[in-house]
């Protein structure tokens, strides 16, 4: 047997328990190593969990550091919220920090409406339980009938020790407990709290975002999330969560009028906010009520300014409600845009019918195809069932 | 059957609720409007009415003391010297002023008729932010907004009915004094209910609920669905009675041991099936030359 190869420059894991291989990969690469991220298997680039297993296979593992999430609001903006959340109770649960700014709701309120972890994914391992002794009592011998010989052996563990675990399950039944919650740092902006003043009419930004954006370089630059920062403290990941933005409250009337004065005011925003993250180590998930926003040519151009661009569509109030094909989703997912970092194009997903659906553990992504319906027996094929 | 169009009205008297009558030009909804001030006024409460499109007379018959109408009827742009209230005291101060006069010590109603004269004159953003901050201020219990949805455009009345928690459409129902009254209604957890009701407003301003609205050409009838049970129709028997299933049990297939033999087994105590062999003459076992034997 081989002895356990050591790692160069990785700080040590946590020792680990006796049924995992004790196989260390060797690297030499300087990679910071955070907690939460991984790299990617394609390109290598650190990835962090959405919180949402499905939502992190479509965007090809993960959300890659340094990118922005665009999510268009459903109708009445409860399934784009819930994405949100799951966003920032995985930011909890990782350990990362927490940026919120709203202009409707207080963030300290929808910090409060965090979804509970399921814990017992992320649990400590239990030590193995040693094979039982031969002074046993007899009726164990009925536990298994046809395998007896196996009944002394340990249990397989088939879940891979908690330190390499990428990705949690929620319960939105519940809601996060404070004590979990408040162990993660977070910063706030309320955009109720900052007055603005009447915007200088020669830029192209509104007050709103520019002392968003402002905020948010503070953040950045203070807590050490600058790739330029010296390197001698850990590192850590700055999760941004930005609900309904473009919403009439941020002061744009984007989503007001069909032709609108400050058209671009968005769309620099998202420029600025692209430019800022590219230097730093956050990731940004943000949401705005595309439903709203009837000049399509800025949605496509707010699209094209965002890596990652993924739109909701809710079935609850449209007539697809009653369609019998829709029984069993929530709404339908399209996939308006993927990331091309560092390459020249990058891979369209393959299939373009994907819907979701809440449910209390899970939210789930799966391939919703059509099909025909022979007579009163009705089939349906999932090809592809994204966990 | 649910009076959703009741309990609607009382909801937004009992939490911090705004409400959207959107109606258009084919039904009017100011007669709705009547009836939730009527419904406030009936549960003592303060209310105050910012009347844009029509007068105190027409609005209220008679003047109520708990009901405060706020007249910008006569003159909403500020034309003349002494305007009671224009479009352009639209805005929080303003408000939150005119809110205080009354000495009541419980929160008011707003009623506000009609959002759309505002939205003309004020921008949307500066509207919606408005009224984002009469709610979560606390000087007014509940907001209850007349919209013209059918004046403005598609964004803005999304945007501020996006505000609201619960809107109303109306629409002209089937028969003459009838409506339909499509409500959605947002609780903070984010669930979405729909509803529609057919109801009719009677002389005295109270709403009568007839039916669940039921379209005839939209509704599909359910397939019911026909699982194919591969167990139904079968010339032989699948299933098992109790006395077949004890013998099932009791049966000792051939390649189970006794339990005794199966813990001699599983618990073998050392040296009980080991093999000594001892290599005799014959067994050459010599490792440097294997081929001692060969004549080579």
């Amino acid at each position: 047997m081989a002895a356990p190869v050591s790692t160069v420059g990785k700080p040590s894991a946590e020792r680990l328990p006796l049924n995992t291989t004790s196989f260390q990969k060797k690297t030499r690469t300087k990679l910071i190593s955070i907690p939460g991220t991984r790299p990617s298997v394609q390109n290598g680039q650190l990835l962090v969990s959405t919180g949402v297993t499905s939502l992190d296979y479509l965007l090809g593992g993960g959300l890659a550091v340094g990118t922005v999430l665009l999510v268009e609001e459903d109708r009445y903006d409860s399934y784009s919220r819930m994405i949100l959340k799951y966003f920032l109770a995985e930011g909890v649960v990782c350990r990362h920090e927490l940026f919120v700014a709203s202009a409707q709701d207080n963030p300290d309120d929808i910090l409060q409406e965090l979804p509970a972890p399921i814990l017992d994914d992320v649990a400590i391992h239990k030590p193995v339980e040693q094979p039982r002794l031969s002074c046993e009592p007899q009726d164990s011998l009925d536990a298994m009938k046809i395998a007896w010989r196996y009944q002394n052996l340990p249990k397989v563990q088939s879940a891979l020790a908690s330190s390499s675990r990428f990705g949690h399950y929620y319960d939105v039944s519940k809601t996060m407990e404070p004590e979990i919650r408040q162990a993660a740092k977070c910063h706030r902006f309320y955009l109720t709290e900052h007055p603005t003043q009447s915007p200088p009419t020669h830029s192209t930004m509104l007050e709103s975002y520019s002392a968003l954006l402002k905020s948010l370089q503070e953040v950045i630059n203070s807590e050490g999330f600058d790739v330029a920062a010296p390197m001698s403290k850990s590192r850590n990941i700055l999760r941004i969560g930005l609900p309904s933005l473009g919403s009439a409250l941020w002061g744009d009337d984007l989503s007001c009028h069909d032709n609108p004065r400050n058209g671009h005011a968005l769309a620099t925003f998202f420029y600025g906010l692209r430019a800022m993250l590219r230097s730093s180590l956050a990731v940004a998930v943000v949401t705005v009520p595309s439903h709203l926003i009837q000049d399509r040519a800025l949605m496509g151009n707010i699209t094209r300014l965002c890596d990652n661009a993924i739109a909701l569509e809710s079935f609850k109030g449209s007539e697809r409600e009653t369609n019998p094909l829709y029984k069993d989703y929530h709404g339908l997912l399209h996939v308006r845009q993927v990331p091309h970092l560092n390459c020249l194009a990058s891979k369209l997903p393959d299939h373009k019918d994907l819907a979701f659906k809440l449910k209390r553990k899970q939210f789930t992504i799966e391939l919703c195809q059509p099909v025909s319906t022979i007579g009163c027996q009705k089939s349906k094929v999932k090809l592809l069932t994204v966990a | 059957m649910t009076n959703v169009l009741r309990t609607s009205k009382e909801q937004c008297l009992l939490t911090n609720v705004a409400l959207n009558v959107r109606d258009s030009a084919s039904c009017s909804g100011r007669h709705l409007l009547k009836s939730f001030i009527n419904a406030a006024l009936n549960r003592e409460e303060d209310v105050h009415v910012l009347g844009f499109e029509v007068s105190e007379e027409e609005l209220k018959g008679s003047p109520v003391q708990r009901l405060h109408f706020h007249n910008a009827y006569s003159d909403p742009l500020g034309w003349t010297d002494k305007p009671t209230f224009t479009v352009h005291q639209f805005c929080m101060e303003e408000l939150a002023r005119l809110l205080k006069q009354t000495s009541h010590p419980k929160p008011a109603t707003l009623v506000i008729d009609s959002l759309s004269w505002i939205l003309r004159h004020v921008s949307p953003p500066a509207v919606c932010a408005t009224l984002h901050q009469l709610r979560k201020g606390g000087a007014v219990r509940a907001i209850v907004a007349l919209l013209h949805g059918d004046m403005h455009q598609r964004g803005t009345v999304g945007s501020v009915c996006h505000l609201a928690s619960s809107v109303i459409t109306v629409a002209p129902g089937m028969k003459g004094g009838d409506a339909v009254a499509k409500i959605t209604k947002r609780s903070k957890s984010g669930k979405v209910v729909q509803d529609e009701d057919i109801f009719t407003i009677n002389n005295d301003l109270t709403v009568v609920i007839q039916s669940k609205h039921s379209q005839v050409g939209h509704k599909q009838a359910d397939p019911e669905e026909q699982e194919m049970d591969p167990t139904a129709h079968l010339t032989f028997n699948l299933r098992l009675s109790n006395k077949e299933r004890e013998a099932k049990e009791k049966l000792a297939l051939p390649f189970v041991f006794s339990k005794e033999k199966k813990t001699a087994l599983l618990h073998s105590s050392p040296g009980s099936g080991r093999i000594l062999y001892e290599p005799d003459a014959n067994d050459d076992y010599d490792q440097e030359d294997p081929d001692d034997d060969l004549d080579v």
